[in-house]
């Protein structure tokens, strides 16, 4: 190797280490190294899908159907435990009526904490906002309570738990009926933001409107209908 | 399905779209599902092999946009790479980078300026009947069956590091004979 310069000669072990790593001969060991360069070096991970797309035609036809349970699993790995059976067959409707329970439930702690916190403290013996972060094992959903003691008010923001997998919340209107849910926003996952309601669906969003929110990807639903679990929802109502 | 199709899934898969995923898995899960077979010879293992590289799909499906390259291989390289991780893993194989067969001509024109040849076809298998039959052979079951130098070197009764030169320089000729 005398006769070719260093970056020469590192392009020419990369491309070979490359090929290995793609054919699949080398070491756990080996493979790890190569897998953490393939993670931070673009030039590196190129040269691997190049291989890998060169050497692919070299892959036997056959097929072997894999067995029916292998697929929800991957599913629970990904979305958590899986749905109700009427909302895995795509009773949207079944499931808000499922979750408004868990909504109801969730607003009654928060009534009775504040309770607490009143009888404990009193009224403004401390500035700071008492803060509860309040999640369930294995759900999608966390809420964060500030609780101002000064006004005696609670804001309720929720969080999408699980920081591992990044998460939004979107909030929708679900008209009833036939009708599809509208897309109302996604909510803000710290602070206490505001959606703001399109002006052309301001006149329909009246008493008796359900709101639901439901786990999605980051940015929304792509398809425009919920695709993820629905964690809340109530009825609005003039107080 | 045709590649088009796949790639479609793939893009919607990045954007978080679970229907895409689950009808990529029905497309796509017997191919791979074989492929994880063939390598780890043990259904469990090939079923647990089969999760894993769904798991990584979701996860990297973003990625796929740059890579540029035709969607099965994509995923067929997903499915080989979580097979042979696991393999390895079972039947450790000494770590085997080192120099040799490094020491010929790379000859090949700079990489950004070699555009990757969709739709290959059976060219693949002209390039591999240039090389010695041996070599052509060690160099298909390396592939197909996730083989390790050690194991390559065993069973074809020469010392590894002469495996690992007869391997280099065949994947480098296949990979000038692909390009010419």
């Amino acid at each position: 190797m005398t006769e070719v310069d260093d970056s020469d000669g590192d392009r020419s072990r990369d491309e070979v280490l490359a090929a290995e790593y793609a054919v699949g001969v080398l070491s756990l060991a080996d493979r790890k190294r190569l897998q953490a360069r393939i993670e931070r070096e673009p030039a590196f991970a190129l040269l691997v899908a190049r291989w890998e797309d060169r050497l692919s035609p070299l892959e036997p036809d056959g097929e072997e159907m894999p067995p029916r349970t292998v697929y929800p699993k991957i599913e629970a790995r990904l979305f958590g435990p899986p749905m109700t059976a009427a909302a895995a067959h795509g009773g949207w409707w079944h499931s808000v009526a499922l979750w408004r329970g868990v909504a109801f439930a969730s607003l009654a702690a928060l009534v009775a904490m504040a309770a607490v916190q009143q009888g404990l403290f009193g009224p403004a013996t401390r500035p700071e906002p008492l803060v509860a972060s309040m999640t369930g094992e294995g759900s999608p959903l966390a809420l964060l309570a500030s609780y101002d003691a000064a006004s005696g008010r609670i804001a309720v923001t929720p969080v999408a738990a699980d920081a591992g997998q990044p998460r939004a919340l979107q909030l929708w209107m679900v008209p009833g009926g036939d009708a599809a849910p509208v897309p109302l926003g996604v909510l803000p996952q710290d602070g206490r933001g505001m959606i703001e309601v399109p002006a052309a669906l301001r006149a329909t969003l009246g008493d008796g409107m359900t709101l639901a929110v439901s786990v999605e990807p980051p940015g929304g639903s792509p398809i425009g209908l919920p695709t993820g679990p629905v964690i809340a929802a109530g009825q609005a109502r003039h107080p | 399905m045709p590649s088009l199709d796949i790639a479609g899934l793939i893009t919607k898969v990045a954007l978080g779209d679970r229907a895409a995923l689950a009808s990529l898995y029905s497309a796509v899960s017997p191919k791979l599902f074989a492929i994880c077979l063939r390598i780890l010879k043990d259904r469990a293992d090939a079923e647990d092999a089969l999760q894993d590289v769904f798991v990584k799909i979701w996860q990297r499906a973003d990625r796929y946009a740059a890579t540029g390259v035709n969607p099965n291989g994509w995923l067929a390289a997903i499915a080989r790479n979580q097979a042979i991780d696991m393999i390895r893993a079972r039947r450790p194989a000494a770590d085997t980078i080192g120099d040799e067969g490094l020491d010929i001509a790379d000859g090949s024109p700079d990489p950004e300026a070699v555009s990757i040849g969709l739709g290959e076809g059976r060219r693949i298998d002209r390039c591999m009947g240039e090389l010695a039959p041996e070599r052509a052979d060690a160099v298909r079951n390396a592939y197909v069956e996730g083989l390790s130098y050690q194991e390559l070197a065993e069973r074809y009764s020469v010392p590894l590091n002469t495996m690992r030169t007869w391997l280099r320089r065949s994947l480098l000729k296949l990979k000038e004979c692909l390009e010419r």
